[in-house]
């Protein structure tokens, strides 16, 4: 008896010393970013006192279009979401629930396309894009995801053959067609599925960088990695306004993390059925 | 494209070629999506592996096999093989372990283990920029808590990112915190589809909790660690945005330009591809010898991954009747 309380305690023990380890570099980037600058290296200020604003401020000098870059990774996140969820599980669903020929082919080549990286397609799509006066806008990287990814049609894929197979045989009764079949029965069942495809890449979009890097290049275009990114250079030593940047950033996605947290854990362990 | 009333005899052929034809307007979109970005520029890019190309001239000069040639003998490429074989050592290995170990003391369910769960999954969703930027202050030689930790204990604490030997190992270690809750996740489920009455039959049968685990839970879980190992493999040869925020020193937003040091010790590959790209000063160089190295490393993860599905037919164990579980779990992960 006693022992498993002492193991529980143990257990308890160490779970709360990793939590810790997880959340800590969380927690010490917005307490930096609210220290004096007497402050900054002190060991003992996790909660700082005094609080001071003056790093957002400074902040706020040095990267003055910050709203900017907000809204065009706010741009890039929500388009490149939406046709992601729109195309793939139109995609998705025909490829799970409808027969048709070349079906398994298109099955197979999407999961070869898994395997190639972004970089192997990128220089023809930069030149593409280049000729079409497209650099330095967000189009070259919400307009490939408009077609939809291999990634998000797979998973809704998965998705859509767990569903009953009654569902079609009651559309098919009531004389509904395969559109009629996928948005007025499959959409409407499947809220779970598109709000876990949807927050994975919502959040993936908000914190990419390396073709934003390769394609936004001009400043007004930057999204927000890459006007953080451009601290470093400049503010070396002022840890301050750095880690005020990576507060601002992150909080959109730590809020949504922390409403949808179930979500976002749940679709990424539905991701791991695709294998 | 509601059906109409037909005639019964015309009724199952012509709903079936209906039912194809609209098969084929869904998966259009997705379908050019692969033609044009996808399976295109992929045959685009590997003729341009055999030509120059700096974007001012007008368009691209075949070279036939200069570029590849340049590769086989261009003595940074074995540098950033190493640099990536160095991160899979330490981070990839690192990674496969410690979130097996952490879904193992977070899978079952007990008091907080929600609370657990989610405070290891948090670095997931943060972006590799802002965490990369965190880590590079933690640490700081001077005064970041991880050196101070490490001193702590009473260890001389090394110079982290500033030193060759170590720069690398640190980033990996970055990578590993930052995904250790990706890893967990799936295991946990994975975990989770360990029949009970499998564990049970092997206790029976006189099976210490090691025998037990090495013999029911890890077959078991097999699929899940081969899923594991292909897909961190995959982003470890594409490592890049970790190495930018924690080693780069961005002067008006071209990060990517200084970042690799010291000493180059963490240039990887793409970061090299990358360089190329838009480096034209060297006679063999830009969107041409880019498009060879960016090949080169499609067909290194071709390779690494073949190799893998090959060896991982003799290790992964699937189950004879595993629809039934496969169905059991999709249904739980969607209710």
């Amino acid at each position: 008896m006693r022992n498993a309380r002492v193991q529980t305690a143990l257990y308890h023990g160490l779970m709360i010393i990793l939590t810790f380890a997880f959340v800590f570099p969380a927690l010490w980037a917005v307490s930096m970013s609210l220290r004096t600058d007497e402050n900054m290296f002190a060991a003992d200020q996790l909660i700082p006192h005094p609080i001071t604003f003056e790093h957002y401020a400074r902040l706020f000098e040095a990267l003055p279009e910050l709203w900017r870059y907000f809204l065009n990774t706010l741009v890039i996140a929500v388009l490149g979401t939406a046709g992601t969820l729109l195309s793939s599980s139109l995609a998705g669903f025909a490829l799970a629930r409808i027969r048709f020929p070349g079906r398994g082919a298109l099955l197979v080549a999407m999961l070869l396309t898994l395997m190639v990286p972004v970089h192997a397609t990128l220089i023809p799509q930069y030149v593409i894009f280049r000729e079409l006066g497209w650099l330095n806008t967000p189009l070259p990287i919400i307009v490939p995801l408009l077609f939809g990814t291999p990634f998000a049609t797979f998973f809704f894929r998965q998705y859509f053959l767990t569903l009953p197979l009654e569902l079609e045989d009651a559309a098919a009764i009531d004389g509904a067609g395969s559109w009629r079949t996928f948005f007025q029965i499959f959409v409407p069942l499947s809220g779970p599925a598109y709000l876990a495809i949807g927050l994975l890449t919502f959040v993936s979009l908000w914190n990419s960088y390396f073709l934003n890097t390769i394609y936004l290049a001009k400043q007004d275009s930057w999204v927000l990695t890459q006007a953080l990114q451009s601290l470093i250079g400049r503010y070396q030593a002022e840890y301050g306004a750095i880690m005020a940047g990576v507060t601002l950033v992150s909080l959109p996605i730590l809020i949504g993390y922390l409403i949808f947290q179930r979500r976002i854990v749940h679709g990424i362990s539905m991701t791991g059925l695709a294998n | 494209m509601t059906d109409t009333v037909r005639t019964p005899q015309r009724r199952g052929r012509s709903i079936a070629s209906r039912r194809a034809r609209t098969a084929l307007l869904f998966v259009a979109p997705q379908v050019c999506g692969l033609l044009v970005f996808t399976a295109g520029p992929l045959v685009a890019s590997l003729g341009l592996s055999f030509s120059n190309w700096d974007l001012v001239a007008p368009a691209p000069t075949f070279t036939g096999l200069e570029n590849w040639t340049h590769l086989l003998a261009d003595d940074r490429i074995p540098a950033v093989l190493w640099n990536t074989v160095r991160f899979i050592l330490v981070g990839t290995t690192s990674f496969l372990l410690f979130s097996l170990i952490a879904a193992l003391l977070t899978y079952t369910p007990r008091r907080f283990v929600g609370l657990y769960r989610a405070a290891l999954f948090l670095p997931y969703v943060l972006s590799q920029i802002a965490v990369g930027v965190v880590w590079r202050w933690m640490f700081n030689s001077q005064s970041g808590p991880v050196t101070n930790a490490v001193e702590l204990l009473g260890i001389p604490a090394p110079d982290w990112l500033l030193d060759p030997a170590t720069a690398m190992p640190s980033i990996a270690m970055v990578v590993t915190w930052q995904t250790v809750g990706y890893g967990m996740t799936l295991y946990i489920a994975a975990l989770q589809g360990v029949p009970t009455t499998l564990l049970e039959a092997a206790t029976i049968d006189g099976a210490n909790r090691w025998q037990r685990f090495r013999h029911v839970t890890i077959p078991i879980i097999s699929p899940t660690v081969f899923f594991l190992t292909i897909t961190s493999l995959i982003g470890a040869f594409q490592l890049f945005d970790p190495v930018v925020a924690m080693t780069g020193a961005s002067v008006g937003g071209s990060g990517p330009a200084t970042a690799g040091g010291p000493s180059n010790s963490t240039r990887t590959i793409v970061l090299y591809m990358y360089n190329q790209m838009f480096n034209y000063n060297e006679p063999i160089s830009g969107l041409g010898y880019a498009a060879a190295i960016a090949w080169m490393l499609a067909m290194l993860i071709f390779i690494v991954t073949a190799i893998q599905f090959v060896v991982g037919r003799r290790f992964v164990y699937y189950e004879s009747e595993r629809a039934p579980r496969i169905k059991r779990r999709r249904e739980r992960g969607v209710a």
